[in-house]
């Protein structure tokens, strides 16, 4: 019986490591902050394999945002070592780090942090148009996904509003949109529910549920919010730049 | 085609700052297109003015005429026919007229002033310049005539009227002082304010016969040609001809020669312009670095997110010149045009600079008198426009570099 649990225990863990998307081994961030030294990472590792649904939450200060950082290949470690779909971030230059989000990830932020002075569907449209733009291979379609994904978190009929137009739930589903857009591997999101009320929150969170469903997409969230918590597939709780507890579900 | 969308958006998404900035580059290409047509305008004038009343296009002399102009009366010569033969096979030959110049003093009453006499032929002399246009008293002269021609600077100066008698003092070839006499046949006022005022107009003949030298003996001859450019040419291959096959002693000078001090001023006055231009571009170029640097920080976000959506540093910084460019393309334009309205009211009605300075033009020496005309330079309007672009497309760069290799992290979270 105890031979039979380890070996499928050991057919878990084999699974999960072929599958594994994201890795961090002993990594550690220092901040300095002229002479003070700020320790937001004291030594993180963690696996994410692709597909999970995953949500960091914590106190102000604990870290979460410096682990998304880092996973989004936005910033580097101090010590140990980040690899995002294969590759070690640590080894990387601006354009390749650049490259490497490009390719792999899409970003939700607090903020919506959308480009004003593009209506909601060039805004999506133009994170395709990066990727072709930059590998020079022409995006197929890119009028009728950007369309398309607009319609699927619920703004068809908005996209020729600009952000102003918008309002703060509004905004942060083009921001989905527009991270889902290029269909990448992994989609992060910095408190994406912070500025939004609870009956917002749920829907924009139903739709990021359901493209996880259908597209299989990695997300991983940063969050104080308990309702966001209720959806995650695994919680992990950061304090103090270390991961202090984590549940599966 | 997002990146040109984006930064040409922000180009109007602080309009008034565009405008301002736009504004200032706008009324350096303005000033510089101005500037450069009124230049043209006076060059050309003043070009014209002094061919068509003092130099002609050529004028042929003794080399000791041009190197010391003292005593003219010590380089005479006699035109052979086959030196006026050879002139008039010139390419584009019109007319020549003989000239024999002295210096002398006016007597009018107790006012005594210095002028350079003229004795000219007076039929091949109305061929070749345009004095007796510009009577306004009396009448020009005829061959034989004892009187005399006179501007109306020197007439106003002298007090003299046509009708009223005058005596030139000169000292003949000899040396011995000699005075001739008559009555003042005319008065000009001509576009040239040097001929006004210092020179006046005589028969050859009796100046020849006043003299005591030959009526055939000229130190100079004058040349009409049909194009000023081509006469510059046209000189060199002219002395050679006649100190070369005809071995004779003569120098050739274009109406450029004897006008160093006007292509000096011309040379000085481009360099003025641009200077100015690049004095104001200067401050437009500020203008422009202050923008994108407060476009960059009030968009620190969106860089952030941009970098984040993996755009390259090299493709923000291209956000940021196009919509720089934008702004010298807008400046450029705007002065353009108000340089085409300048430039058609310069060329149709022109700028008379008596109203604002008086008779400036004497004391500046510059040989036009009244309204100066512009002339077009489309030639100035293209390199002025792509100069405004490409100060703007220049003082881009460093701000939009800074901008671009904001950390993302900084940047998207505003640190």
């Amino acid at each position: 019986m105890l031979v039979v649990s380890l070996n499928s225990e050991k057919k878990i863990n084999q699974k999960l490591e072929n599958s594994v998307l994201v890795s961090l081994d002993s990594v550690k961030k220092t901040y300095e902050d002229g002479k003070i030294s700020v320790r937001a990472l004291r030594g993180i590792d963690l696996k994410i394999a692709e597909g999970e649904f995953t949500t960091v939450y914590g106190p102000s200060g604990s870290g979460k945002t410096t682990l998304l950082n880092l996973i989004g290949a936005l910033d580097k470690p101090s010590e140990g070592q980040v690899k995002i779909n294969g590759s070690i971030i640590n080894e990387l230059d601006r354009n390749g780090l650049a490259l490497l989000r490009r390719d792999n990830i899409g970003f939700v932020f607090q903020s919506y942090n959308l480009i004003p002075v593009l209506t909601a569907y060039e805004n999506v449209e133009f994170a395709l148009k990066i990727s072709s733009s930059n590998n020079g291979n022409p995006v197929r379609n890119s009028k009728e996904r950007s369309a398309q994904i607009l319609e699927q978190v619920g703004l068809g009929d908005m996209l020729d509003r600009r952000p102003n137009e918008l309002s703060g739930g509004q905004k942060q589903r083009v921001a989905i949109a527009r991270a889902l857009v290029k269909e990448p591997r992994l989609v992060l999101a910095d408190e994406p529910t912070a500025n939004l009320d609870s009956k917002t929150s749920k829907e924009v969170l139903e739709i990021m549920l359901e493209m996880n469903s259908k597209l299989k997409t990695t997300f991983i969230f940063s969050t104080h919010d308990p309702m966001v918590m209720e959806y995650a597939g695994r919680l992990l709780e950061i304090r103090d730049g270390k991961i202090t507890r984590e549940e599966r579900r | 085609m997002y990146l040109s969308k984006i930064a040409l958006r922000n180009l109007f998404r602080r309009s008034g700052r565009t405008l301002i900035i736009a504004g200032v580059l706008a009324f350096a290409i303005f000033f510089a297109i101005i500037l450069e047509t009124f230049m043209a305008g006076m060059m050309e004038m003043s070009f014209s003015n002094i061919i068509d009343f003092d130099s002609a296009h050529l004028q042929i002399a003794r080399p000791e005429l041009f190197a010391d102009n003292e005593d003219p009366l010590d380089h005479l010569f006699t035109p052979t026919e086959e030196v006026l033969t050879e002139i008039e096979k010139l390419p584009g030959f019109v007319a020549t007229t003989p000239v024999l110049d002295f210096s002398a003093n006016m007597l009018a009453g107790r006012e005594e002033y210095p002028v350079r006499v003229r004795a000219a032929a007076p039929a091949s002399f109305k061929e070749v310049f345009r004095y007796q246009d510009y009577l306004i008293e009396g009448d020009f002269l005829q061959a034989g005539d004892s009187g005399l021609v006179i501007g109306m600077n020197l007439a106003e100066i002298l007090d003299l009227q046509v009708g009223d008698f005058y005596t030139l003092l000169f000292r003949e070839e000899g040396g011995s002082l000699n005075t001739i006499q008559g009555e003042i046949l005319g008065i000009a006022a001509t576009p040239e304010p040097g001929m006004n005022l210092g020179t006046v107009i005589i028969d050859q003949s009796f100046a020849a016969s006043a003299l005591g030298v030959s009526s055939s003996e000229i130190n100079q001859l004058k040349v009409k040609m049909t194009d000023r450019h081509s006469a510059v040419a046209r000189s060199e291959s002219l002395e050679k001809q006649l100190t070369g096959s005809l071995a004779k002693d003569f120098q050739v000078n274009s109406w450029r020669d004897v006008s160093d001090m006007l292509v000096a001023m011309e040379v000085w006055g481009q360099l003025e312009t641009y200077f100015i231009v690049a004095l104001i571009l200067l401050v437009g170029a500020i203008g422009i670095i202050n923008v994108v640097v407060l476009s960059s920080l009030e968009r620190v976000e969106e860089i952030g997110m941009m970098k984040a959506m993996g755009l390259s540093e090299k493709q923000i910084v291209k956000i940021f010149s196009i919509e720089a460019s934008g702004l010298g393309v807008i400046g450029g334009l705007i002065g353009a045009g108000l340089g085409a309205v300048g430039t058609y009211l310069l060329v149709n009605i022109g700028f008379d600079l008596q109203l604002l300075y008086g008779d400036i033009t004497l004391e500046l020496g510059i040989p036009i008198l009244g309204t100066i005309y512009g002339v077009w330079k489309p030639q100035s309007f293209i390199i002025f426009f792509t100069l405004a672009v490409t100060v703007a497309l220049i003082s881009s760069l460093i701000p939009s570099y800074w901008a671009a290799r904001k950390d993302p992290v900084d940047a998207i979270y505003h640190r």
